[in-house]
């Protein structure tokens, strides 16, 4: 019952679990020394390698923020107390502003367009140039980066601020600020995901190929905030703040954007195959020869219809390890579809997966584990002076 | 001719506090039948009166899944079955053109079902109620204990719900 329950509101100091640290760092070696080894021996496997975990996981700091925007933007009560875990995630977004650049050094490992000889003897590929091409690739990159960091420092910093003034203009401020951001967020993260991976097959186009890679972004960081209230929670930093109903809506969120990722997916599928012109099908036959045709209905299968079904009742989005084994599963799909849109441009169109591509994803496994640390370190682990934090403790999902 | 609503009692409150107390302690005393009647929802009630789950969602459940059925079945035996017409050259059954139709059929069922379900759970369309107090619809909370319901006990309840701090307390007739 909303009206007594809670008396008990309480927020420690988050210190990171020596085991988490250990891990981190443990990841965050194996993934450079696996990359060092990789640029020496295996060039071509450690790019493809580094762009999808290096996606994988700037969708999850844009994510974050995203997540942060649209409820500082609707005003949203019920998600004050977990909207410093969505807030965290953002910590990894200068390491996508660094990682961008580093990306640039396996370009021409990468891009097709990148090299003068495809360019020379591909004409639709020449047509391309203006917008595909070396220069104005990684002025879009540090420009679309740059902004996104701008925002979360601002909005971020708003929101942090407050916790030691506790003035409301912070989130008066923070409205217009998540307003920009969406509108930024819209345009640049279409056009960040047309260039790191549609652009790996440059003669093949989809209009719709940045709703697609959001739809990835958004699940999957539904999934993490989930991991991260069940943490918290079990860990007791924070007792009273976020409650089982928090978890229930952020796994409604979850579901409906598991549905959201389904439609998008079919959409692009369908209207590809219902017009079978051969410079858009392209995509899909190199996703259905060499054994991907089993990811390509793994990805409908476990993307969308066992997470879909496993979620629709209600005491499954209050259990915390059914919880758990869903949003594991949403994430390691959300890796196997980067995967299965980067990897079939590469290595004759076979399917490739080993060691390089599980050292690549420690290597940003271990960096985002460590923002995440230092994040929770720094700052308090619940916006506790934001003006509708009442709002969010007496928060309650009615049947 | 039968009769439009059923006796008992109704106590009237200016606190949602207090309402939710009552509720509770009608639930504790083994009433099962009565009813909260407040002006906006109020957090917690469910469980105070010991409300279960509304039945709707597996209606919806049942008719999503007939919907999904009937799409499919349509659109086989219209395209493969009564007047089969080559379309590109692809398979008479081709499923994923059939998909977007079936996604609307199995939308369209869930949302009729739902308020099929939801009219017939709330017995509408019967507009008549009786009308206890007409400030239950903006500052005044109600419950209404009917005099058919286990254990009821007129007087005691009375005597219940004025120290819970009831502003009143009605008798409503039989009629």
């Amino acid at each position: 019952m909303a009206s007594h329950q809670h008396t008990d509101l309480h927020v420690s100091k988050f210190k990171a679990p020596q085991s988490l640290k250990t891990a981190a760092f443990a990841l965050l070696a194996i993934g450079l020394i696996t990359f060092v080894v990789g640029l020496m021996r295996n060039q071509e496997r450690i790019w493809a390698s580094y762009l999808t975990s290096f996606f994988f996981f700037s969708c999850l700091a844009l994510g974050g923020l995203f997540f942060a925007a649209i409820n500082n933007l609707t005003k949203a009560g019920w998600s004050v107390t977990i909207r410093r875990y969505s807030e965290a995630m953002t910590s990894f977004i200068p390491v996508i502003l660094i990682g961008g650049l580093v990306l640039v050094a396996g370009m021409k490992h990468l891009y097709p367009w990148a090299d003068p000889d495809v360019v020379a003897s591909n004409p639709v590929v020449a047509a391309k140039t203006a917008y595909l091409n070396v220069g104005f690739f990684v002025l879009r990159l540090v420009l679309f980066t740059a902004g996104w960091f701008i925002f979360k420092w601002f909005i971020v910093g708003n929101s942090v601020k407050q916790d030691t003034d506790g003035f409301e203009s912070h989130t008066l401020k923070n409205v217009g600020l998540s307003i920009g951001f969406v509108a930024f967020f819209a345009l640049t993260f279409s056009l960040f995901s047309v260039d790191l991976l549609m652009s790996l097959l440059p003669t093949w186009y989809s209009t719709i190929f940045g709703i697609y890679c959001f739809a990835g972004l958004f699940q999957s960081t539904l999934a993490v905030l989930a991991l991260i209230i069940i943490f918290m929670r079990r860990t007791g930093f924070v007792r009273g703040y976020v409650t089982v109903e928090h978890l229930h809506d952020t796994v409604k969120y979850l579901k409906g954007f598991t549905v959201f990722w389904a439609y998008i997916a079919f959409s692009q599928f369908m209207l590809i195959w219902y017009a079978n012109i051969p410079e858009e099908t392209e995509y899909y036959i190199m996703r259905s020869l060499h054994g991907w045709l089993g990811v390509s209905f793994a990805l409908l299968i476990f993307r969308f219809i066992v997470p879909f079904i496993a979620l629709l009742p209600r005491g499954a989005k209050r259990n915390e390890n059914h919880v758990i084994a869903v949003s594991v599963l949403v994430l390691v799909m959300q890796y196997v579809d980067i995967w299965w849109m980067v990897y079939p441009n590469f290595f004759g169109g076979e399917m490739t997966f080993g060691f390089w591509e599980i050292g690549m994803f420690a290597l940003f496994a271990g960096l985002f584990l460590i923002c995440l640390m230092s994040f929770f370190t720094k700052f308090s682990l619940v916006a506790v002076k934001d003006p509708r934090i009442q709002e969010a403790i007496n928060h309650h999902v009615t049947y | 001719m039968a009769k439009k609503a059923t006796g008992g009692l109704a106590a009237i409150f200016h606190d949602e506090k207090q309402i939710l107390q009552a509720a509770t302690r009608c639930r504790e005393m083994g009433l099962s039948k009565f009813d909260a009647v407040t002006p906006y929802p109020v957090h917690g009630m469910e469980e105070a009166i010991g409300i279960k789950r509304s039945a709707i969602p597996y209606v919806t459940f049942v008719g999503a899944l007939i919907g999904c059925s009937v799409g499919l079945f349509i659109t086989v035996w219209c395209s493969a079955v009564s007047w089969p017409i080559n379309i590109g050259g692809k398979p008479m059954i081709s499923l994923p053109a059939f998909i977007p139709i079936m996604f609307e059929l199995t939308i369209l069922f869930a949302a009729l079902s739902s308020v099929a379900a939801f009219a017939w759970l709330c017995r509408l369309p019967k507009m008549d109620p009786v009308v206890i107090d007409p400030d239950l619809t903006s500052h005044k909370f109600a419950i209404f204990v009917p005099e058919h319901d286990t254990g009821y006990d007129s007087g005691k309840l009375e005597q219940v719900f004025k120290d819970l701090g009831a502003a009143e307390v009605k008798r409503m007739a039989e009629y």
